[in-house]
């Protein structure tokens, strides 16, 4: 060996009894006296750290940092928004990568590149050279920052006792921050090379680097060394440069595009102009689009690419071993060894990870781009033709906090249904929902926030016969708008209709209703298209632009999902063509109250992305909406957004004791008529725009957006049953509402005082609406809401704005509005509290308490229960034969 | 490091453990497992094979590489041990008790070393 370099942390390795080999020049950890299975197996299910400091680290700063970046790197670095993070290719002129790197936004005018260890030689000759064009410098500060990945499922909980119990950095992949750790300064990243949905990389200065590797030690991470790291980075599939990327076995260059990442790593956004490789990308571009749609015509471009492959004969598979498809060489497995994993049993959200282990042979191969998924291969272990298959992914990570094995299955066929006799089923389908039914409604505390039993009255009329029936009908401008049904019959539920969006609009207090809709989901679908078309209305000879930006609630934050682009926006919403992402933009949230907006910062937003739509609204609320302010701020700037609040959850609350949405300048309201409404399942529009006004142009497209845009029959049956509900919700409101937000803040309190802990403002008794939220522990969501549906309480486990996703989901939402309907009051909730104080926090068995609780509440409140009322109900009962 | 003295060592750092006069038990040393690392394969002889000395008869895998186990006889294999197919880390935990085969009509073990002799060679 000859003048290896060593990092920061050379010392510690040595002391730790670490294996030391030469890694790129650099005498590195290869594994630690534990070995590499352990190393493997300690990160999957606890916290490894990975003295990562060889790494090459180069700041750039200069005027025309960013140009330079554009230019020599394959991502767009417009994209890159402060404290964000990307992945990115160094291309060479032919389209073949130089390197891979990534790209750190710690400081607004500063940018980390991160390169290989082995590579940064040859990658400060070319950058050097690229740079002489650009009013930009380039400072080499490996020395002087050390750099250490955390990761694992336990790494959160451990770097959060180092920054006090501060957030990390926002929980999504690629996010940044600069935190304190016990007095020094340093900067985490939520990037790994271990696929962990768990995974943080801690830069940290040179001379604090050994305090920090030995704290992460005390606090129960293990040292692990290259060797687990390069077979945690082949079970995540990510490539290692000089073996999935660079030359391939018999040294012709691969293709950029023949790396799965290059999809996410290249861009062409027109702001990133001509950099090196454009055009040899392109191409490439242009032949994987091709073989993605499994046109296998031209592979000229693209010959091979990299794909995942498994070993399903025994043996192990390593880089450079060729691989058949029959008797032809179809290519060669790139990386390969053999892996450990935990074994699990169980299935869905059940699944319970052992402590027993396995092992598995898997790898990359680079094969012939008409391979695909599922086909079977053979590779040519020392001679021995071994059996493979090429599996979609080795893991997957979107059951945080667990990285989860995907062990190769072929697909199971389906048992194809017999014919015959289905009485017995018949039969066992009423007996069971009579079974679930009594459970619900009669042992079972449903604390849903988004659920409310309807009332009888509701729920006969919702069976009478409109259920049957079409309505079609529409406003003809030849008639004066006179509604024109397309069917006969329908009399009785064209004024039933009518009533609604009377009831509907006093309750709302807004101009025009739509109530066609069959749920809160389509009505924000036909909201969203009718701005569209609104937009485009005066131009119909090109294709529709679409919505942007938008303004909405993050869904971590408690947004909607159907005011997100994976939910309803999915249609309407643009791409930004700086950022090629969605032309989004999210409600800032008060640092010292993730659950509330900041208006503030909201401004500031506003006035820099001007939005031409906001969406309110949130499916995990504590507070109030601020619309008033935002407004106002609006107006002032004089923007022409339209403001909308999606009340789905709060609709119920519409008055004196929540928000009254329409005074205080929302333009739009959608909802959902189940929540704190009083059912049943529908949905709601109402606007506030007046006949003669612009804007009433958008109502009228509304309404051809709900029909014919949405439906066609829009579930009559429940139409009535709407305004039976709607007539309950204007007579009983004020009593209704008023109970709903005191229980709330009386069941917070009472569970806090149980020893739970309440998440939200103490100062408002930790909420303003009819939902509680309640913390049980990181990933502990799941679990505690299972216990307590064994213990007949119903309720959700939630991901909180600081959780990876549901899985990882650290709370509970409750919701008050059915059980006050029942009857529940402070009293009835502080008993319920002590109970689940029992359940969670001391393992009690409490069914039998709880269905003791519930059997002297089933009678229904805020609903009509004069004699008369019910006598009318028994002939409507005994007359339709329900 | 352990080194019992029943056993027989060869050069290539295998053990042999006689039977009787003409079988014997192979396997790999507690010096060899550990330079090894973690074994997470082997690739058995199969029964009836003939095996040379100092010749490969079967490889064993780590993580990193896959290393050649070299036969500290001539013979034919007689058995092999096929629960370290499943469980090669056995080769790792109890080397001494974890053998790979068992080879018959052996011959050419009498220049192995002892437990000492071997000792004193690894710590060369």
């Amino acid at each position: 060996m000859s003048e290896l370099k060593r990092t920061q942390l050379f010392d510690a390795h040595v002391a730790a009894g670490a294996t030391m080999v030469d890694f790129g020049g650099w005498e590195m950890p290869i594994k630690y006296p534990t070995d590499i299975v352990a190393e493997h197996l300690y990160t999957r299910h606890a916290c490894g750290i990975f003295d990562v400091s060889h790494m090459g680290r180069v700041m750039v700063e200069g005027s025309e940092a960013v140009p330079f970046l554009q230019h020599v790197l394959s991502s767009n670095v417009m994209a890159l928004d402060l404290n964000q993070a990307q992945y990115a290719i160094i291309p060479n002129e032919n389209g073949g990568a130089v390197d891979d790197a990534y790209l750190y936004r710690f400081e607004e005018d500063r940018y980390l590149l991160v390169v290989n260890a082995g590579n940064t030689d040859k990658d400060l000759v070319h950058l050097n050279e690229q740079i002489k064009k650009f009013d930009a410098k380039m400072t080499v500060i490996t020395g002087d920052w050390a750099a250490i990945a955390v990761q694992g499922p336990k790494s959160k909980e451990i770097l959060q006792v180092l920054s006090g119990g501060k957030a990390l950095t926002e929980p999504v992949k690629n996010a940044l921050n600069t935190l304190d750790f016990e007095g020094r300064t340093v900067r985490v990243a939520k990037t790994g090379y271990t696929g962990e949905p768990l995974g943080y990389e801690v830069y940290v200065e040179s001379g604090e680097s050994a305090w920090l590797w030995n704290r992460l030690i005390e606090l129960g991470a293990k040292p692990a060394g290259l060797g687990a790291r390069d077979t945690l980075r082949m079970e995540a599939c990510l490539p290692l440069y000089g073996h999935d990327m660079g030359d391939d076995p018999e040294g012709k260059e691969i293709p950029i595009f023949a790396v799965p990442l290059a999809k996410f790593a290249v861009s062409f956004s027109e702001q990133k102009g001509n950099f090196i490789g454009r055009e040899p990308l392109a191409k490439q571009y242009e032949a994987f689009k091709r073989i993605m749609s499994r046109d296998f015509s031209d592979l000229s471009v693209l010959p091979r690419r990299i794909m995942p492959i498994t070993l399903l004969d025994r043996g192990v598979m390593r880089q450079g071993m060729p691989v058949y498809k029959g008797d032809k060489q179809i290519g060669f497995v790139t990386s390969g060894t053999m892996v450990p994993y935990y074994r699990h049993e169980g299935e869905g959200l059940q699944t319970v990870i052992l402590e027993e282990t396995a092992k598995r042979a898997i790898g990359l191969a680079y094969v012939d781009s008409d391979t695909l998924e599922d086909d079977e291969v053979q590779v040519d272990v020392r001679g021995r033709r071994l059996k493979a298959v090429i599996p979609p992914y080795h893991m997957r990570v979107d059951a945080p906090p667990f990285a989860r094995p995907i062990i190769y299955r072929p697909d199971e066929e389906e048992a194809a249904a017999a014919s015959g006799d289905r009485t017995p089923k018949a039969l066992d389908l009423i007996n069971r929902a009579v079974e679930n039914h009594l459970w619900r409604q009669e042992k079972c505390i449903n604390l849903i926030p988004s659920e409310m039993t309807a009332s009888r009255a509701v729920r006969l009329l919702c069976a009478s016969d409109p259920s049957f029936r079409y309505a079609e009908h529409k406003k003809v401008k030849s008639f004066y708008d006179a509604d024109v049904f397309y069917y006969q019959g329908t009399e009785f539920i064209d004024e039933v209709e009518q009533l609604l969006v009377e009831e509907m609009k006093a309750f709302l207090g807004c101009a025009e209703v739509e109530t066609r809709c069959i749920s809160g989901q389509m009505s924000n679908t036909a909201v969203f298209s009718s701005l569209m078309d609104w937009k485009n209305r005066l131009d119909r000879k090109h294709d529709a632009k679409r919505l942007g930006y938008i303004m909405n609630n993050h869904i971590i934050k408690g947004g909607h999902l159907s005011a997100q682009p994976m939910g309803a926006l999915h249609d309407y919403i643009a791409i930004d063509p700086v950022t090629e992402r969605h032309a989004l933009v999210n409600f800032p949230v008060c640092a010292d109250n993730i659950y509330k907006i900041d208006v503030e910062e909201t401004k500031k937003a506003i006035d820099q992305y001007r939005p031409e739509f906001i969406i309110f609204g949130k499916s995990m609320v504590l507070h109030k909406e601020p619309v008033a302010a935002i407004r106002k701020f609006v107006d002032e700037m004089g923007l022409q957004t339209t403001v909308m609040y999606d009340m789905a959850h709060v609709l119920g609350l519409v008055g004196d004791y929540f928000q009254k949405p329409f005074q205080e300048g929302a333009e739009i309201v959608t909802g959902s008529t189940h929540k704190t409404f009083f059912g049943p399942q529908r949905g709601v529009i109402g606007v506030n725009y007046k006949k003669g006004e612009l804007k009433y142009g958008l109502w009228e497209t509304i309404e051809t957006r709900a029909f014919p845009g949405s439906v066609s029959n829009h579930h009559l049956g429940t139409q009535l049953g709407l305004l039976m509900a709607a007539y309950e919700m204007n007579h009983f409101k004020d009593a209704y509402q008023k109970a709903v937000v005191n229980n709330a803040k009386s069941f917070a309190k009472s569970l806090k005082a149980a020893g739970l802990d309440v998440a939200g403002d103490p100062a408002n008794d930790y909420t303003e609406t009819h939902q509680v939220i309640v913390n049980v522990g990181y990933g502990a969501g799941p679990d505690v809401a299972m216990r307590l549906e064994r213990n007949n309480i119903i309720c959700n486990y939630q991901a909180t704005p600081e959780e990876e996703g549901f899985t990882a989901s650290g709370a509970l939402r409750i919701g008050v509005n059915e059980m006050t309907r029942f009857g529940f009051g402070p009293e009835e909730f502080d008993k319920l509290a002590q109970i689940m104080a029992d359940c969670i926090l001391r393992g009690k068995e409490v069914g039998e308490d709880v269905a003791k609780l519930r059997a002297a509440y089933t009678e229904m409140h805020y609903c009509f229960n004069e004699n008369q009322v019910v006598d009318a109900l028994n002939t409507l009962a005994r007359k339709s034969g329900i | 490091m352990n080194f019992p003295a029943e056993l027989k060592y060869s050069k290539d750092h295998e053990w042999l453990k006689m039977l009787d006069g003409t079988t014997a038990l192979v396997g790999i040393t507690d010096f060899a497992q550990s330079e090894l690392g973690d074994l997470v394969f082997i690739n058995l002889p199969q029964e009836g094979d003939e095996v040379t000395k100092e010749e490969s008869f079967c490889d064993v895998e780590s993580v990193k590489a896959v290393s050649d186990v070299m036969s500290p006889v001539d013979g034919v294999v007689a058995e092999v041990n096929s629960e370290l197919e499943d469980e090669p880390q056995k080769l790792n935990e109890d080397p001494y008790g974890a053998w790979i085969a068992k080879i018959e009509n052996i011959s050419g073990y009498a220049e192995l070393m002892d437990a000492a002799a071997y000792e004193a060679f690894v710590q060369k």
